[in-house]
C-alpha cells in the first residue's frame, strides 16, 4: 500500500508548530507516533496535503510529577508510560492501559496525545485518564486553554480541539489519600487487539471509609468513552463492598450504549461492562485502602 | 545414542545466518534492470456479467507499457485438479467473487500501474449472488458455473462395510454437528513474483511459491509455451501453508505482461489481496454419528459434510475427499459411510491448508469420542488406546499404517502432562483434555495423473574435491527442508554437514512436486539419499580400483575414508593430490585419507562425479472411486493434551499448557521437528479460539488484515512441551516421515475437550471467542434453571 503524496513539516518548537498549523488549518494533520494516521493514510481514509510532525518538540515529551498535578507531555510515548515508576506509583490504571495498548513496537511509537487526539472509542488510555479527572491543554497562536477530558471527545475521530489547536499536555490532579483506580480491557486475544470493552474505575474514600467520589469510564460502548453516571451515584456515600460493586456493575451496564458490530454483539459488551466495572472497582478499592 | 553422525541431531539450519541478519533474499528484496511493476484490476462485485471493458484510458496513461485482459490472455481453463479446471486467467463473461481478476497492467512504477488500473472502465450487469451453502443450494438459486447445476462443485459418496447394520448392533450411538470457520493462513510473506521473458523466448519466473513444478506446468499450459521454455525459481519464501501450492493469477499475469513488454515484471499482493484471493481452509459443517459397544469398541461412523467452497474449485475436490477419508484411522473402524458436498458460492475460493481437509473433521470426531467416553464412564485415554491401530494395520478405506507410534504418543503426553494427577481433580474453570490425529506423509499420487517421479535429485561432487553440491527442485518455505536434505545428503555420503552445499527450488534442477501434503522429508528425502549414495558408490569404486580394496571394505564417515581391514597404503593417492595443489598450505599431510582427496582422485579418473536419485511411491490404496486421496507411503501421528483456564464471567479462554507428542518416524533435524510441532499448536490454537474470515452482505472481506483477523500473539501462546516419538518408518528415508501437518490435528479437539472439562459445556462451533463461550455458559445455566 502506497502513501498519498503530502508535504512534511518538522517544527522544533510548539510555537513554530502552531504557526504552521494556523497556516494550513484543516488541510493539515498532526503526526506524533503515526500509528493511527499512517494506517489511515495508506488506506486512503485520510489524505492530508500537509503533515506536521510534533515529535521533534522536546517540551512535549516531559513527565512532571513535582507540582499539584501530574503533567504529561502529549508526545510522551506509551512505552514510557508503561514502564514509568512514577506512573505506576501515582496512576497505575493509566499504566495498565499503556501496557495493554497494541504491541511493543506500537507502544514505542504511539504517544499519549495521539491516543487521545485520534478519539477512537476503543482506545486504551482515555478511560483511565477520564477516571482520574484529567484535563488537556490545547495550544494555538491565539493562546492556551485547558479542557476537561470529559468534554474533549465529540465522536469517533472527532474532538473539541479546533483545527488550529495542538494538544500539548495532559494534566492529572494529584490524587487524594485513600483513592485508587483500576483498568481492565478485554478483547478476543491477549495482545495486539482492538478492545471489545474497556473500563476504568476510580474511587476516593472518606475518612470514615465511605466512598466520597467515584468515576467510572466505559470504552467501546458508545461513540466516545462514557461515564457510568448512575453507577457512580450509586456508590457515593456508601461503604465499599463487593455486593455494592456488583450492583454498580449492573447499573453501568445500563449506562452503556453498545452496538452490534463484527467484533461482538451489544448484549455481550453490555454484560462485560458489568463484569469489568465490578472488577475494576475491586482493584480501585484495594489500591485506595493502601494509598496514604 | 544415535547410530547416525549427521541426522537425528540438532543442526543449525543452513539458512539461519542469512535470515537472522536480513541477508536472505525474498521476492520483495529483488529487482532487475528495466523492471516494470504490475497491478491487477479485480472485481468490486461478487457476481456480475461483464458487459464491456474499455482499457483505452489506461493504455494512454504515460508510463503504462501493457494492459492485458482475457482478450490478450486467452481462455485456457486452469485450476488445481485437471478434473475441475474452472478458472481462466482473466474473467471474460462474468465475475464470481469480489476480487476476481479482470485485467492486469504493467507500468514503469507502482503508482502509475495503480493509476492505470483505476482508469480501466468496466461495465457490469450485477447478478444476484449467493454467499452461504444454504443460499447456494436453494432451488432456483443463481448458478455460478453453468456446468455445475445446484452449485455442487463436487460430491463424494462412499461406504466401507455396512454402517446401518453395524449401528443396529451398537450400545451407544452419538450424533453431533460441528462447524469451523473459513481461515486465512496468515503467512508472513504475501504472494509475489517477478517474471522475466528473454529475447530467445525463455521465460523465468521467480515466485513466492510452494510448488515450482506445478507453477511451471500451469504457466506453460495457460500461456501456451513449450514447458522447456519455462523455468520457475523460488527464492526464500515466508511460508505458504497450502495457499501457495498452486499457480496464482499474479504469476500468470506477470508472465504474460513480461512476454508482452520484453521486460521483467514484478507483482505483489498486498495483505488485503491475500485475504481476497483466499484458497485457505474451508468452512466445514460436519454431522457425525458414531456407534460403539458398551466396552468402548468403535463400530461405525456415519458422516455427512458440507464444504463452503467459494467461487472456484482450487484444491476443493481433494479437500472434500480428505474430509472423509482421513477418519479411516488411527482408530480401528470397520464401518464408515461418508457423504461430502463442496458447494460453490460468491466468495473467494477455499483450498488446501495445513492438515488439508482433516482438521475440522478431526476436531468434530475427537470431541464426540470424548462425549462417548464420558457416557460409557471410560477415560478418554483408555477409549483411544482400546481402539488404536498398530503398525501394519490397514484402515477400512485401504490406508496402510506401515508405522504407527500412536500408543507411545498417548503414553508420552499422559506422563508428560501428569494427566492422572489432574484429570477430574482440577477446580472449576480449569480443564484438561486430550486428542489424537494422524496425517499423510506425502500424497500417494501427483495432482495431475502421471507416472512421473515425485522427486529427482542430483548430487555433484566439486571437481576439486571435498564438497557435495545437492540440486533439488524441492521448496524450502521456512520449514527447514534445505537443512533436512543437506543433512540427509551428508549422512548418506558420509561427509560433514558443512561439506554440503545445497541449491533448491529451481525447476532446472529436476522434478519435485513441492512442499505440500507433508511430502518432502519422505519423498525428496529418499531421492536425496539415493543420489548421495550413488555419488558415494562412484567415489568408492574408483578408490577400490586405485587401492585394490573391495568397496565393501571401505566406508566414508565425517568426510574421512575408513578402511575396515588392516592398513591400506594410500600414500600414492595422497602424493598425487598434493602435487596438484603445490603451494597450497592446507594439503592433508598425515592422518586418514580424506573425502576431499578421494573425490578429487575419483574426478581425475572419471570426470565429474554426479549421483542421481529419484523417488516415486509404489501403487497405493484401494480400487474404489477416490481411493487415491488419503493414500501415502506412511502416516505421521500425534497426541496432545491441552490444559486451559476459562474465565466463566467473560468467556475468555487461556490455554496454559500443551503437551504434544508426535511420531515422525525419525527426526532428521530434531529442532526443526519441534519447530513444526510448536508452529502447529500456534495455528491450531488460533483456529480454535480466534480466527475467522468475515464478510459483509456484498461479499467483501471485512477483516482483511492482521489487526482484525486474529492469529495468536506471543501472549496467547501456552507453554508447549514437545515429545518426539520415533517409530522407524519402513517406507521413509532413514525411517523418517512427516511432522508438518499431522501435528496440527489434535490441537483443536484437545482444547475443545479441555474447555468442556473446565466449564461442563460442550461447544460445537469455532472459533471459541469469549462471546461464544460466554453465551454457551449462559445457555447452559438457563437450561439448568429453566
Amino acid at each position: 500500500m502506497l502513501l498519498p503524496k503530502f508535504d512534511f513539516h518538522e517544527p522544533k518548537t510548539l510555537n513554530e508548530a502552531c504557526q504552521i498549523l494556523a497556516a494550513y488549518g484543516v488541510k493539515a494533520k498532526l503526526i506524533a507516533g503515526g500509528t493511527d494516521l499512517m494506517v489511515n493514510m495508506k488506506k486512503k481514509i485520510l489524505s492530508p496535503e500537509q503533515v506536521i510532525s510534533i515529535s521533534r518538540i522536546g517540551e512535549l515529551k516531559k513527565l512532571d510529577t513535582s507540582g499539584d498535578s501530574i503533567r504529561i507531555g502529549s508526545c510522551f510515548t506509551v512505552a514510557d508510560l508503561s514502564t514509568s515508576d512514577a506512573i505506576q506509583k501515582h496512576l497505575s490504571a493509566l499504566g495498565e492501559g499503556a501496557k495493554n495498548l497494541g504491541t511493543p513496537l506500537i507502544r514505542n511509537l504511539a504517544t499519549i496525545g495521539g491516543n487521545l487526539g485520534s478519539a477512537r472509542p476503543a482506545a486504551d488510555l482515555p478511560p483511565a485518564l477520564m477516571a482520574y479527572g484529567a484535563q488537556v491543554v490545547l495550544n494555538s497562536l491565539s493562546g492556551e486553554r485547558t479542557l476537561s477530558l470529559d468534554k474533549f471527545f465529540l465522536g469517533p475521530g472527532f474532538t473539541a480541539a479546533k483545527p488550529d489547536e495542538i494538544l500539548s499536555e495532559i494534566q492529572i490532579p494529584s490524587l487524594p489519600p485513600h483513592s485508587g483506580a483500576g483498568y481492565i480491557n478485554i478483547g478476543i486475544r491477549k495482545g495486539q487487539d482492538c478492545n471489545l470493552v474497556n473500563v476504568a474505575s476510580f474511587i476516593a474514600l472518606d475518612t470514615d471509609g465511605t466512598i466520597r467520589n467515584a468515576r467510572i469510564v466505559m470504552g467501546c460502548v458508545g461513540p466516545i468513552p462514557l461515564r457510568a453516571s448512575s453507577a457512580e451515584k450509586m456508590l457515593i456515600g456508601q461503604k465499599p463492598e463487593s455486593a455494592l460493586f456488583a450492583r454498580a456493575g449492573a447499573a453501568a451496564s445500563l449506562d452503556s450504549t453498545p452496538i452490534d458490530d463484527f467484533r461482538g454483539t451489544a448484549a455481550y459488551k453490555r454484560d462485560m461492562v458489568g463484569v469489568l466495572t465490578r472488577r475494576t472497582l475491586d482493584i480501585a478499592f484495594r489500591e485506595a485502602t493502601h494509598r496514604q | 545414542m544415535s547410530e547416525y553422525t549427521v541426522i537425528n541431531s540438532r543442526a543449525v539450519r543452513v539458512d539461519t545466518p542469512d535470515k537472522a541478519t536480513g541477508k536472505a533474499v525474498f521476492i520483495d528484496d529483488m529487482t532487475m534492470p528495466g523492471m516494470l511493476y504490475g497491478a491487477l484490476l479485480q472485481s468490486p462485485l461478487a457476481h456480475a456479467r461483464i458487459v464491456s471493458i474499455d482499457t483505452s484510458k489506461a493504455r494512454n496513461l504515460p508510463g503504462v507499457k501493457s494492459v492485458v485482459t482475457a482478450a490478450e490472455a486467452g481462455l485456457v481453463k486452469y485450476g488445481v485438479s485437471p478434473a475441475r479446471y474452472d478458472e481462466t486467467l482473466f474473467c471474460h463473461e462474468k465475475v464470481r467473487y469480489v476480487g476476481d481478476d479482470i485485467a492486469a497492467v504493467a507500468a514503469v512504477d507502482m503508482e502509475t500501474a495503480l493509476k492505470a488500473v483505476s482508469l480501466i472502465e468496466v461495465e457490469y450487469e450485477e447478478l444476484p449472488a449467493v454467499f452461504t451453502i444454504e443460499e447456494a443450494m436453494k432451488a432456483g438459486a443463481p448458478v455460478l458455473h453453468d456446468n455445475y447445476p445446484g452449485n455442487i462443485c463436487a460430491e463424494v459418496h462412499s461406504e466401507f462395510g455396512n454402517v446401518e447394520e453395524a449401528l443396529a448392533d451398537c450400545d451407544l450411538i452419538k450424533t453431533t454437528t460441528f462447524q469451523n470457520k473459513r481461515q486465512d493462513a496468515a503467512f508472513i510473506e504475501p504472494q509475489g513474483c517477478i517474471a522475466s521473458y528473454d529475447l530467445s523466448g525463455n521465460l523465468t519466473l521467480y515466485s513466492s511459491t510452494q510448488v515450482p513444478h506445478y507453477v511451471q506446468r500451469t504457466v506453460a499450459m495457460v500461456l501456451k509455451l513449450p514447458v522447456g521454455k519455462v523455468r520457475v525459481v523460488k527464492p526464500y519464501v515466508g511460508a505458504g501453508f497450502g495457499i501457495k501450492a498452486s499457480a496464482n493469477p499474479l504469476e500468470l499475469s506477470a508472465c504474460l505482461l513480461s512476454m508482452k513488454t520484453g521486460k521483467p515484471v514484478k507483482m505483489n499482493y498486498n495483505r488485503e489481496q491475500v485475504f481476497q484471493y483466499g484458497r485457505a481452509r474451508h468452512q466445514f459443517t460436519h454431522t457425525m454419528t458414531t456407534g460403539v459397544k458398551k466396552d468402548g469398541t468403535i463400530m461405525a461412523l456415519k458422516h455427512l459434510c458440507y464444504l463452503d467452497g467459494g467461487a472456484y474449485s482450487s484444491f476443493g475436490i481433494a479437500t472434500v475427499y480428505y474430509a472423509g477419508s482421513l477418519l479411516g484411522g488411527p482408530y480401528k473402524l470397520p464401518n464408515m459411510k461418508y457423504d461430502g458436498y463442496r458447494i460453490y458460492n460468491n466468495k473467494p475460493a477455499c483450498g488446501a491448508m495445513r492438515g488439508h481437509g482433516g482438521v475440522a473433521a478431526r476436531a468434530c470426531w475427537e470431541q464426540q469420542l470424548d462425549m462417548i467416553a464420558e457416557e460409557l464412564k471410560i477415560s478418554p485415554i483408555e477409549l483411544r488406546l482400546k481402539n488404536m491401530m498398530v503398525a501394519g494395520d490397514v484402515t477400512c478405506n485401504d490406508l496402510n499404517m506401515s508405522s504407527l507410534g500412536m500408543k507411545e504418543c498417548i503414553e508420552a503426553v499422559k506422563d508428560g502432562s501428569e494427566w492422572t494427577a489432574k484429570k477430574g481433580k482440577l477446580p472449576k474453570g480449569k480443564g484438561i483434555g486430550m486428542a489424537c490425529g494422524f496425517f499423510v506423509s506425502g500424497a500417494g499420487y501427483p495432482i495431475y495423473r502421471s507416472d512421473t517421479f515425485h522427486g529427482t535429485v542430483i548430487v555433484k561432487l566439486t571437481e576439486d574435491g571435498g564438497t557435495a553440491l545437492v540440486y533439488t527442485a524441492s521448496a524450502e518455505i521456512g520449514q527447514g527442508s534445505d537443512t533436512t536434505f543437506a543433512m540427509i545428503a551428508a549422512e548418506a555420503l558420509g561427509i560433514r554437514l558443512e561439506d554440503v552445499r545445497l541449491e533448491s527450488g529451481d525447476t532446472d534442477f529436476g522434478v519435485d512436486l513441492g512442499a505440500y501434503s507433508s511430502r518432502q522429508t519422505l519423498m525428496t528425502g529418499h531421492a536425496v539419499k539415493e543420489a548421495a549414495e550413488d555419488a558415494r558408490r562412484q567415489v568408492l569404486e574408483v578408490l577400490a580400483k586405485e587401492l585394490n580394496v573391495p568397496v565393501e571394505n571401505m566406508d566414508i564417515k565425517n568426510s574421512l575414508i575408513e578402511f575396515k581391514q588392516g592398513n591400506v597404503d594410500f600414500t600414492g593417492l595422497r602424493t598425487r593430490y598434493s602435487k596438484e595443489h603445490r603451494g597450497w598450505n592446507d594439503n592433508p599431510a598425515d592422518g586418514p585419507l580424506t573425502f576431499r582427496e578421494a573425490s578429487r582422485i575419483a574426478y581425475l579418473s572419471k570426470g565429474s562425479i554426479v549421483g542421481t536419485g529419484k523417488y516415486k511411491p509404489p501403487e497405493l490404496g484401494g480400487k474404489y472411486k477416490g481411493a487415491t486421496v488419503g493414500t501415502s507411503p506412511a502416516y505421521g501421528c500425534s497426541a496432545q493434551i491441552a490444559e486451559v483456564t476459562v474465565d466463566e464471567e467473560t468467556g475468555q479462554i487461556t490455554v496454559d499448557r500443551i503437551t504434544d507428542a508426535h511420531d515422525c518416524g525419525l527426526a532428521i533435524n530434531v529442532t526443526s521437528v519441534e519447530g513444526q510441532m510448536e508452529g502447529s499448536v500456534s495455528m491450531g490454537l488460533g483456529e480454535a479460539l480466534f480466527e475467522e474470515v468475515k464478510f459483509d452482505k456484498k461479499g467483501h472481506v471485512i477483516n482483511a488484515d492482521l489487526a482484525e483477523y486474529k492469529i495468536p500473539t506471543m501472549l496467547d501462546m501456552p507453554q508447549i512441551k514437545t515429545i518426539i516419538v520415533e517409530s522407524n518408518e519402513p517406507n521413509g528415508p532413514f525411517g523418517a516421515k512427516e511432522v508438518g501437518e499431522g501435528a496440527i490435528m489434535p490441537t483443536i479437539p484437545a482444547i475443545l475437550n479441555a474447555v468442556y472439562d473446565a466449564i461442563g459445556v460442550r461447544i460445537h462451533e469455532l472459533p471459541m471467542t469469549p462471546e461464544r463461550v460466554y453465551l454457551a455458559i449462559q445457555e447452559a445455566k438457563k437450561g439448568k434453571t429453566g
